[in-house]
């Protein structure tokens, strides 16, 4: 499977050609009826699906031609249409992923344009939105910076992690290494039901109980604080860590702990020097699950926040709250419309692509550690 | 060498050295939770506990149980008391306790001694540097409790003098203010100091060395594991507890109690009348309900199961069946993987730039459905994926073997394995998506509190015509509400739009109720089933 | 484990011992049913020992239960010192069991419940207080299957005696300037050498372990076991997995070490025990102790039917 085109142009060729030979066998061995069906499909999904781009009222016309030849093609030659379908299912997956990319940064870019700034005259597109420091889209000068989302959404990054991450990597020691086999059995699967507690409710507790609490406590004028929306978010993510995390830890054999043991070590020993760094990439790979999370996360910091996009004074004071990336969207997409709705839509690719970065990375790691612990088992 | 730390097979039985470190431990257990409890209000500082008001109390526990650590320490490394210590505290402990007293030495020497910069710069690492070397340099049994021993009593004489006393507050003297007063901070920094003198004297009981290490870790450990079951737990009580009084209202049950319905041209009354989740807002109902939330979360999951389910099975087969392990199946896995993480945000966003202009221009269920659909499909594709990948190699040699085209294989051999797998993945990415909130939020709000007639009917709502499309359905082309929806527009909705609702706040708590049952029993189900299946696979 | 198997063997044995006649005497032979193999029952005096010098391990009377499975059954037997004992037997007989009865590696399958005693030098092992660290720093263990950590191999020799205090090479000792470095390489290369493994390995000491063969890989973990000093020696059929070179090897290394330690020894593989062991017990499917001495009487002249037909490849 390893066609990768060579640098030289020979190899390209080579691969040309072969994929080409490969088609040509494939017309030749099917059927002439079973072609024209699958063809006569994959035209008019495509047909459909271009309509759907163009907002036509015809785009039933094409689907409606699909689903008669993919009809067609079930009945009568069910292998290849299989086939077919199914590698269609996968394209429209990855067609999903390559579309949410299009259309966000699409809508971004007149921002992103708008912008833009001249460094010794030459043009850098977005440089504005993060070299000034007010989010001021309606009363002149009119300014999108990003500046103080992004700030706000570092302050709860980091608040979270520092509660999800050590608190989730020793629970999940607790879980896989310690707890009795009966907690255990209990304990795992209600942390993974509690995994699913929407975000809305976390919000609502802390909007209700935890903000009015705060603000008496810390005699702060008006109510949301970063501090207390990183720790919901933390508690948030926590079953999410514990639950990959434990995972981790539970794949490192036990041959190696008992071989551990059975020099004389204690439990802790062997937790801290063989399980804990055999199973690292598997717990740090859920750590940044839990960081994806937190970047993530919309609802409790929309309901916790104040909505009001700025910088806290001094930068460091988590006692107040102002806005994330992601309460600004979902605070302000409603009365936003041109270049500030695509602020907000800059606002969605720093996310999506800060999170994807952490996703691939985590993928990356996780792969290493196969690779290293396979001789192992 | 090896001779040098030769102990006992067998210990002696517990000395009272042991039962006065254990008691220290017992005794930091009582002061955190103490110390909790004025943290969260149950008692104030200044109220009498057993006749002494609590900072005095807080403040006299912790000098008692520093000198007890501090002395433990002191007669372990005289000889008094038989332990096995190492040579040192070890450098994370040090490093720990170096930091905590830098902390503390900058604190004082800025605000109780209102040294400036140069001061608390100088106070602090002289304070810490001193913590470090006292735990890096003597033996293990001086190094791990003289610092915490002595950090406890420090804050003890500290409340006992009243130099953070009951009215003692401390302005930040941030532009945007902020401070910090007696109630939280003589609470919260004994629970700390409890932590650390409750870890040292679980040294102290392991007799330090390895095993005491091991108590030390195990004490924190279990306190961790303990406080995370019991703050989840908590949370999902509280919730239960507030929601159940407006979830319950009106409740009623005996024949002929419900309202009236007609089916298949039956008209006959329920046996049951629930009007919060049979009503929804009304200026004239007794009870206001959330049924249009109900069903436009119902409608939503249905939607998006039927779109995401059947690409996303078929394209894990694709890619497990079908397609030759590398360069593609790489991609698609990054795909699958990079979208499962993607932000519900993100999503929402996406659907309001490519379905909603597409779909009517307006917010409409089906925008939702879509959204929700395509945060679905990742999870799909990675669980069928997993299940397939999942079921053993020679199922399928042997199905080769027979002469079965591979179409038949997948059909009747690898789907029907994979199966378990696929439904709990499925069941699993529902109870995510139907609590989502900021997808829908972009792509099908409707207003704050529907009333029952705005209860979305998508069977009912198909209408043909002869024109293109053909087909419509305003049911599906309207914005409606959702149960997560309707909580999050409650929190923010302003008085006026939520006047029609009496007891708003029942009314909010008894729809997160109602959403956390749904969401929860969505997974419920959905991990049930999962180690149902694999008890099974492991007993066959 | 087929039931016909089982029938087959059992009229064997039975006919077989009608034919030896003198090997069970009819009178005072109870003909009864006790386990799958034959009708014969075990007889205390052949489980008996004597031998020269202190015992190092005495057990008596050991009950193992896993769940409702009574996986070991009274077994009795006490091991001298300085020696090498070899446990044989069909699989699934309890040997393994046994063995690790003796540093209580037992106690980390939660199932398993233990009843009677276990005496390390005239201490028990099973009351309360026993310090299982300290226990096993005096019983050793090698198992089935190497399992080297993923570290060093200087690192995995190392492992046991910096976890136990005894050497530190930690950054602050580095600073105090009291860093056992020049130990821990000293203790490297002795322990390598013990287990046969320096020449082969003194230019790789800081190359992941996993790296190893897996002949090398199981005498990397006999040098980390014997790098901690224990007393005992247990090891879990430390061959099973190996090339009849590192066989080999492993079995020199074997009978080099009683001179120094006590090592108890599980194999199926018997003519490795008879070649190595000084004397040998033999369990039978059931999870009981049968026979038990001198290795050249055990195989020579077994007093049971039952364990000469297992010698003998009758079954197994």
């Amino acid at each position: 499977m390893n066609v990768l085109p060579d640098s030289d142009g020979a190899g390209l060729r080579a691969a040309a050609r072969r994929g080409l030979r490969r088609s040509r066998d494939f017309v030749d061995e099917t059927p002439p009826d079973a072609l024209v069906t699958v063809t006569v499909a994959a035209v008019s999904l495509l047909a459909a699906f271009a309509g759907f781009l163009a907002v036509s009222s015809l785009t039933a016309v094409p689907f409606a031609v699909f689903l008669v030849a993919t009809g067609y093609g079930w009945l009568r030659h069910q292998e290849l249409t299989a086939r077919v379908l199914t590698l269609t299912t996968t394209v429209s997956t990855i067609l999903v992923l390559g579309l949410i990319l299009v259309f966000i940064f699409a809508e971004a870019w007149p921002t992103v344009q708008y912008a833009t700034v001249n460094v010794f005259g030459i043009p850098i597109p977005g440089l504005r939105l993060f070299i000034e420091t007010r989010w001021s889209p309606v009363t002149p000068p009119i300014q999108y910076s990003l500046v103080p989302m992004i700030h706000g959404t570092v302050l709860v990054t980091i608040i979270a992690t520092a509660v999800a991450a050590p608190l989730g990597v020793a629970a999940a020691l607790f879980l896989s290494e310690i707890a009795p086999r009966t907690v255990r059995e209990v304990v795992k699967p209600g942390v993974e039901i509690l995994a699913g507690i929407p975000s809305i409710v976390y919000g609502f507790i802390g909007f209700t109980i935890l903000s009015p609490w705060a603000a008496d406590q810390f005699d702060i004028v008006g109510q949301g604080t970063y501090l207390f929306v990183g720790i919901v978010v933390g508690l948030m993510a926590l079953p999410t860590v514990v639950s990959v995390a434990e995972d981790a830890l539970n794949s490192v054999p036990e041959s190696m702990k008992s071989g551990s043991l059975a020099l004389g070590t204690t439990d802790w020993q062997t937790m801290t020097s063989i399980t804990l760094p055999a199973a690292f990439s598997g717990v740090s790979a859920a750590v940044l699950l839990g960081v994806g999370r937190a970047i993530g996360e919309t609802m409790a910091a929309t309901v916790m926040l104040r909505g009001s996009p700025g910088l806290t004074k001094p930068l460091y004071n988590v006692f107040y709250g102002n806005d994330t990336l992601t309460s600004l969207i979902a605070a302000n997409y409603g009365d936003a419309d041109g270049l500030q709705l695509s602020a907000l839509f800059v606002a969605g690719v720093i996310l999506f692509v800060t999170v994807l970065f952490l996703s691939i990375g985590s993928q990356y790691i996780e792969a290493r550690m196969r690779r290293k612990l396979g001789g192992a088992e | 060498m090896a001779s040098a730390t030769d102990t006992a097979l067998v210990s002696e039985d517990t000395s009272e050295t042991e039962a006065v470190a254990a008691g220290a431990v017992g005794l930091a257990a009582v002061l955190f939770a103490l110390s909790l409890a004025s943290v969260f209000e149950l008692v104030t500082i200044t109220d009498p506990v057993a006749g002494v008001p609590m900072v005095a109390l807080l403040g006299g526990l912790l000098v008692v149980l520093g000198f007890a650590v501090v002395t433990f320490g002191v007669g372990s490394r005289l000889g008094y008391v038989a332990t096995d210590p190492r040579p040192t505290a070890g450098l994370v402990a040090s490093t720990a306790f170096g930091l905590v007293w830098f902390v503390v030495g900058g604190l004082v020497a800025s605000q109780s001694l209102g040294f400036g910069t140069a001061g608390w710069v100088i106070g602090a690492l002289v304070t810490g540097g001193a913590a470090f070397a006292v735990s890096a340099f003597p033996r293990e049994d001086i190094g791990s409790t003289l610092p915490a021993g002595g950090l406890a009593l420090f804050a003890g004489i500290v409340f006992l003098t009243g130099v953070i006393g009951p009215s003692w507050v401390w302005n930040l003297g941030w532009e945007q203010q902020a401070s910090f007063n007696a109630e939280f901070t003589i609470p919260v920094l004994t629970a700390f100091c409890s932590l650390l003198v409750g870890w040292a004297a679980a040294k102290a009981y392991g007799g330090f060395g390895a095993r005491g290490r091991h108590v030390g870790a195990y004490v924190l450990v279990y306190l961790n594991a303990i406080s995370i079951i019991a703050l989840l737990f908590l949370l999902v009580a509280f919730t239960v507890l507030k929601g159940l009084p407006g979830l319950f209202n009106g409740f009623a049950f005996g024949a002929g109690a419900g309202p009236e319905v007609t089916l298949v041209g039956l008209t006959f009354s329920l046996p049951v009348s629930w009007p919060f989740v049979m009503n929804g807002v009304a200026l004239l109902n007794d009870v206001n309900g959330v049924l249009p939330a109900i069903a436009g979360t119902i409608w939503l999951v249905i939607g998006a199961v039927l779109f995401a389910v059947p690409l996303g099975v078929g394209a894990a087969v694709f890619i497990t069946e079908y397609a030759d392990r590398g360069r593609f199946t790489q991609v698609v896995e990054i795909a699958t993987n990079g979208l499962w993480s993607t932000p519900s945000i993100v999503f929402g966003l996406f659907g309001l730039a490519f379905l909603v202009p597409r779909l009517g221009n307006q917010k409409s269920l089906l925008a939702g459905m879509l959204t929700l659909g395509f945060m679905l499909l990742p999870l799909v594709v990675i669980t069928s994926r997993e299940s397939m990948l999942a079921v053993p190699d020679e199922y399928r040699d042997a199905s080769a073997a027979l002469g079965v085209t591979k179409w038949q294989t997948i059909r009747s051999i690898v789907l029907p394995a994979s199966l378990p797998g696929i439904v709990t993945g499925i069941i699993l990415g529902v109870g995510r998506i139907a609590g989502e909130t900021a997808p829908i939020l972009l792509t099908m709000s409707g207003s704050v509190a529907p009333p029952g007639s705005q209860t979305v009917d998508v069977l009912g709502g198909f209408q043909f015509q002869s024109a293109p499309p053909f087909v419509t359905n305003p049911e599906l082309m309207q914005a409606t509400s959702a149960l997560p929806y309707q909580l999050y527009s409650l929190i923010t909705a302003g008085v006026g739009q939520s006047s029609n609702i009496g007891a708003i706040d029942e009314f909010r708590w008894a729809t997160a109720l109602i959403l956390l049952v749904v969401v929860l029993g969505f997974y419920a189900v959905g991990i049930a089933t999962r180690y149902y299946f694999r008890s099974k696979l492991q007993h066959d | 484990m087929s039931e016909t198997r089982q029938t087959t063997d059992d009229a064997q044995a039975t006919t077989d011992s009608e034919l030896a006649g003198g090997a069970s005497p009819g009178t005072d032979q109870p003909l009864e049913v006790t386990s799958g193999e034959t009708r014969e029952r075990t007889r205390e005096e052949w489980v008996e020992h004597e031998f020269e010098g202190e015992a190092k391990l005495s057990v008596s009377d050991l009950d193992v239960y896993y769940g409702d499975d009574h996986a070991l059954k009274g077994v009795s037997m006490e091991i001298p010192e300085n020696s090498v004992t070899a446990l044989i037997g069909p699989s699934g007989c309890g040997k393994s069991t046994f063995l690790r009865c003796l540093n209580r590696m037992n106690d980390r399958i939660k199932a398993a419940s233990i009843d009677g005693s276990v005496q390390l030098e005239g201490e028990e092992i099973y009351q309360d207080g026993v310090n299982l660290v300290e226990l096993r720093k005096r019983v050793g263990m090698v198992f089935q299957s190497p399992n080297p950590f993923p570290k060093s191999i200087a690192d995995n020799i190392s492992y046991g005696p910096r976890k136990h205090g005894d050497l530190d090479t930690g950054l602050l000792a580095n600073l105090l300037g009291r860093s056992d470095d020049d130990a821990v390489d000293e203790l490297v290369e002795r322990s390598l050498r013990q287990a046969a493994l320096w020449d082969e390995v003194q230019d790789r000491l800081d190359d992941n372990a996993l790296g190893l063969s897996g002949g090398q890989q199981q005498r990397l973990c006999i040098a980390r076991a014997l790098a901690t000093d224990p007393e005992v020696l247990l090891m879990d059929e430390p061959a099973s997995a190996l090339d009849p070179i590192a066989t080999s090897k492993i079995e020199d290394l074997v009978h080099d070490l009683a001179e120094e330690y006590t090592v108890v020894i599980v194999t199926h593989n018997m003519q490795q025990a008879a070649r190595i062991s000084d004397q040998t017990a033999v369990f039978l499917t059931g999870g009981e102790l049968v026979e038990y001495g001198d290795t050249d009487q055990v195989f020579e002249d077994p007093q049971s039917q039952r364990v000469e037909d297992y010698i003998s490849g009758k079954f197994g």
